[in-house]
């Protein structure tokens, strides 16, 4: 009975075909408004949570189970969103700006860069506690520069198996050389101190990194270097993930795993006024900022997150409006936008729907160490383009994606500092010319109509790829445009983990990725070419001298008109070479219901409800 | 009787010895390595390694075996790769759900299959016996998924009837609203293969002689049926039942993943999509080993069922 391959696929189409009947009238209508038998429902503006303290709530699915709430071992996005309720990081995002911008979150001001970008000094606000907590015997902690420090230290502790020390890796004075002494010892000594980490006083740090990086404010917001309290680990060395204790606005009241996890206000919590400006491109920011200029941050009391892994499950219980807020779940896409808008049953009870682009995309590598695929030399560029070129992105878009993506033309993509929205890739779907070019470099086809290499050798295209619905479809849309080139297509199944292993040795031929801002810089994006992250992030094993030298050149300048042309010129050599085929960039679909006041899914940023407000029928607190 | 169970209780070790021996092998063969999935997205040769250490999988395949063997025979099977949530206590908060669905269903399943299946065989071949088969039959024949699916839309959201989806802290709360309808899908679809399957075992015993004699006697046909026929057919239908209790542990994984029940059945799934071999281990070792003693509870109950059952 376990779900698999097949079984989703017959889901889907189940639930689609079934909710597209009652739609049809054979139950009744879809979403009529027999459905929900709450209160606070059709055309309703207060949430429908009856609430006898008058707490503000807000409740929402996760579509996977957490694993756990240690800010320096977990790598899943939506344990991440709860840890960056907890726990406070050095910098936050402005709530509205488009596109992301760093604001101070508990210092008193931006960090001051100087040397060349190679010195940060941090002034942290007085007053941030962690929440309460009987390893602190019953005092406020105040939550000091050494945290921070500690913080850092913590991504090289073995022991807990930590995902997040390439953020910091390499980077800041004296840190890995603490970490290399700690190992020759046997232990790491927490309390040597690190060159680069200076505790000038309890309020203030000064990191001090190998080289010039003025992507460093990222790594400060980014919620694997959350700070966690030294005294936390210590009391459960290897078990944060289940203790968690921070100084942001939230501290997780209940945990029932893989159930709920119920987020109230941390009692310690500072506070802060809400003073976001509208971003200017989009109109609904005004209503945003009309809605929630001058109420406190934080201003929600309690958060219920429930996993519901099945698609059907979560839409379900949006309709029945047992969740506030929803990213829509792709299978019931055509159902609750069709035509991209908000269906009318679902408009009449004032649903809005926030469709935005993810700050992502999709490639397909081909392995640079390939004999037949991989290389610089003219043929092999011919062949790997002519690929490119025959895939039919826009087939993809439409009956795979569900009309919810868009093509990925640029190697940083939209949201994302460096993206340049109006460039258009000259590698587009031309199998007429893919044709041409594969003819050209003597890739001849044979009385089977498939090609052979050069040197007369039977020519492959083997595509990797976990045995699930949406990789078969790819792999029939894949195989469809290959056949139109004379290209041979072999599909190869294995599980996730093998692929990763192989990847990471340069094994595997070629596999579609994705792969998702960490931080809203072009840098996280140019870096999974670079030839020094091969065997980490380069995936496809590409090697070019002189990528890697804009690359570099790249990484010493800030966000500006400067670094975008070095971002053009690496583009250039990116088509040139043609390492991958880029893919497309998925949209998210939040569907919010009217209760939920001045909500804006941010592209990176996790915890959102610190900036949103839900309007109660009972608003009195205490009643 | 007490050195059959022991001798039987004896026979259990060679069978675990194959069972560990299968699943380590299964795991170190087809398993996949853990280390990559939970190295996180960037990850360097030497971190890779230093997970295989903390894991253990960088060991000997025989220290692995060894290490394994100890956690079978002192059932601590630690940690979850993946939460790290001990397995104990994975196995302890999850399995109420499981069976809080799993042990009414079992109950109804078998009182209601029994029940129609005699009363299907007291009218065998008339026209009211073909339709229940004919029934059961295209009952049978429709996916369990589309049971759920179609049961969670229509008797959930459209009439109301049944939450959605979820569960709650309180037993009757979780019983008689949350566990409600998983209950009712699963007796649907376990209902019908049964009814073919008690109809069976009873046919084979409405046509023996003893039922002619007690027929020839004048006994009524609620005591033929329900004292002579149904004791002689209980062996099988006792067989039946033993084979489906072990499937307790391991709870209804589609029906849990719908439903938001926070079983072992959904708790299974997760683990295989983690690569998490601690959990997928203890639920592999401790299903094994219910089977083992569902098996020798069955032949137990022949006996005191049918004394006529001799335990060699």
């Amino acid at each position: 009975m376990a779900t698999g391959p097949l079984t989703s696929t017959l889901r889907r189409v189940l639930a689609a075909s079934l909710i597209g009947a009652a739609g049809l009238g054979g139950l009744g209508g879809c979403g009529d408004a027999k459905s929900p038998k709450v209160a606070g429902t059709a055309s309703s503006t207060t949430s429908p949570v009856a609430n006898p303290d008058g707490k503000k709530v807000v409740r929402l699915a996760f579509p996977v189970a957490e694993s756990g709430f240690d800010p320096q071992t977990v790598s899943d996005l939506y344990s991440a969103i709860v840890v960056d309720s907890i726990f406070d990081t050095v910098l936050t995002y402005d709530y509205l700006a488009e596109p992301a911008k760093l604001v101070p979150k508990i210092t008193t001001e931006m960090p001051t860069v100087e040397d060349g970008g190679k010195l940060y000094t941090i002034k942290l606000q007085k007053g941030i506690f962690f929440a309460p907590h009987e390893v602190f015997g019953g005092k406020k902690r105040e939550l000091t520069a050494t945290d921070i420090a500690y913080t850092f230290k913590r991504h090289y502790d073995d022991s807990i198996k930590p995902v997040w020390r390439f953020l910091v890796s390499d980077k800041i004075v004296g840190l890995d050389e603490w970490y290399a002494a700690g190992k020759k010892a046997g232990k790491l000594n927490w309390d040597a101190p690190v060159a680069g980490l200076e505790i000038v006083d309890p309020y203030t740090l000064k990191i001090r990194l190998t080289k010039p990086d003025f992507n460093f404010g990222y790594v400060l917001a980014h919620n694997g270097n959350a700070i966690v309290a030294r005294e936390v680990v210590e009391k459960y060395p290897n078990d944060v993930q289940s203790h968690p204790v921070g100084s942001s606005a939230y501290y997780l009241k209940e945990w029932v795993r893989g159930q709920r996890m119920v987020l109230e206000k941390n009692p310690y919590w500072r506070g802060g006024t809400w003073d976001f400006k509208a971003s200017g491109k989009n109109p609904y920011d005004e209503t945003i900022v009309a809605a929630m200029k001058g109420k406190p941050i934080a201003v929600i009391d309690r958060v219920e997150i429930y996993p519901i892994e099945e698609e059907q499950t979560r839409w379900l219980a949006f309709k029945n409006v047992q969740l506030d807020i929803l990213n829509m779940p792709q299978s019931f896409i055509k159902q609750a936008l069709p035509g991209g808008k908000v269906a009318p049953d679902l408009a009449a009870q004032g649903v809005r729907v926030q469709r935005q682009l993810d700050p992502e995309y999709t490639y397909t590598y081909f392995q640079w160490n390939d004999p037949v695929w991989g290389g610089a030399e003219l043929p092999k560029i011919a062949l790997r383009r002519a690929v490119a070129m025959a895939i039919n992105r826009d087939e993809e878009i439409q009956i795979i994606r569900k009309d919810n993506a868009v093509r990925a033309e640029f190697l940083v993509p939209p949201g994302v500092a460096g993206h340049r929205p109006d460039f258009a890739s000259n590698i587009t779907y031309n199998p007429a010319l893919a044709n041409a070019l594969l003819d050209k470099f003597g890739y001849k086809k044979g009385s089977d109509g498939f090609r052979t290499t050069p040197d007369g050798k039977s020519l492959l295209f083997k595509y990797t790829s976990t045995p699930t619905a949406i990789e078969r479809e790819f792999d029939e849309l894949y195989r469809k445009n290959m056949d139109a080139i004379g290209v041979r297509y072999e599909a190869e199944k294995e599980k996730f983990a093998d692929s990763l292993k192989r990847e990471k040795r340069c094994q595997i031929a070629s596999r579609g990725a994705a792969w998702i801002a960490d931080y809203p810089d072009g840098d996280n994006f140019v870096q999974l070419l670079y030839s020094k992250n091969i065997g980490e992030s380069n995936n496809g094993c590409y090697k070019s001298a002189a990528y890697d030298k804009l690359y570099e050149q790249s990484t010493l300048l800030a966000d500006g008109p400067e670094r975008d042309k070095v971002y053009f010129e690496m583009q250039k050599q990116f088509e040139a070479d043609t390492p991958w085929a880029l893919g497309v960039t998925r949209y998210r679909n939040q569907m919010i219901y009217p209760w939920v006041v001045g909500y804006k899914k941010h592209p990176v940023l996790l915890a959102d409800w610190l900036y949103f407000d839900v309007t109660m029928a009972n608003t009195g607190k205490g009643k | 009787m007490l050195a059959y169970i022991v001798r039987r209780l004896w026979q259990i070790l060679p069978t675990m010895a194959g069972v560990i021996l299968l699943i380590f092998f299964l795991f170190n063969v087809v398993g996949g390595d853990p280390a990559y999935l939970l190295a996180g997205k960037i990850s360097n040769p030497e971190q890779i390694a230093n997970i295989r250490k903390q894991l253990g999988i960088d060991e000997p395949y025989w220290m692995q075996l060894l290490i394994f063997v100890k956690q079978v025979v002192t059932f601590d099977f630690g940690a979850s790769w993946s939460t790290n949530e001990v397995v104990s206590q994975i196995f302890a908060t999850r399995l109420p759900a499981s069976l809080m669905i799993g042990i009414p269903l079992l109950i109804l399943e078998t009182i209601i299959a029994v029940c129609i299946a005699l009363a299907v065989a007291y009218v065998r071949g008339s026209f009211t016996d073909r339709a229940a088969m004919v029934t059961c039959t295209v009952a049978q024949s429709v996916s369990i998924l589309v049971y759920i699916i179609v049961f969670q839309y229509v008797l959930a959201y459209k009439f109301g009837w049944f939450p959605v989806q979820g569960w709650g802290d309180n037993f009757f709360e979780n019983l008689f609203k949350y566990a409600a309808l998983p209950i009712v899908i699963a007796l649907v679809v376990s209902l019908a293969p049964n009814i073919r399957l008690y109809r069976t075992f009873l046919l084979d015993e409405v046509n023996q002689d003893y039922v002619r004699t007690a027929r020839a006697k004048g006994l009524s046909e609620n005591r033929v049926m329900f004292v002579h026929v149904l004791r002689n057919a209980s062996i099988p239908i006792i067989t039946n039942l033993m084979i489906q209790l072990p499937g307790l542990l391991v709870g209804l994984f589609l029906i849990e993943r719908f439903f938001s029940v926070p079983g072992i059945g959904r708790e299974v799934i997760l683990a295989v999509e983690r690569s998490d071999f601690p959990v997928i281990k203890a639920v592999t070792v401790y299903v094994a080993l219910a089977t083992m003693l569902a098996n020798l509870a069955a032949d137990l109950l022949y006996k005191a069922v049918d004394p006529r059952v001799e335990l060699k």
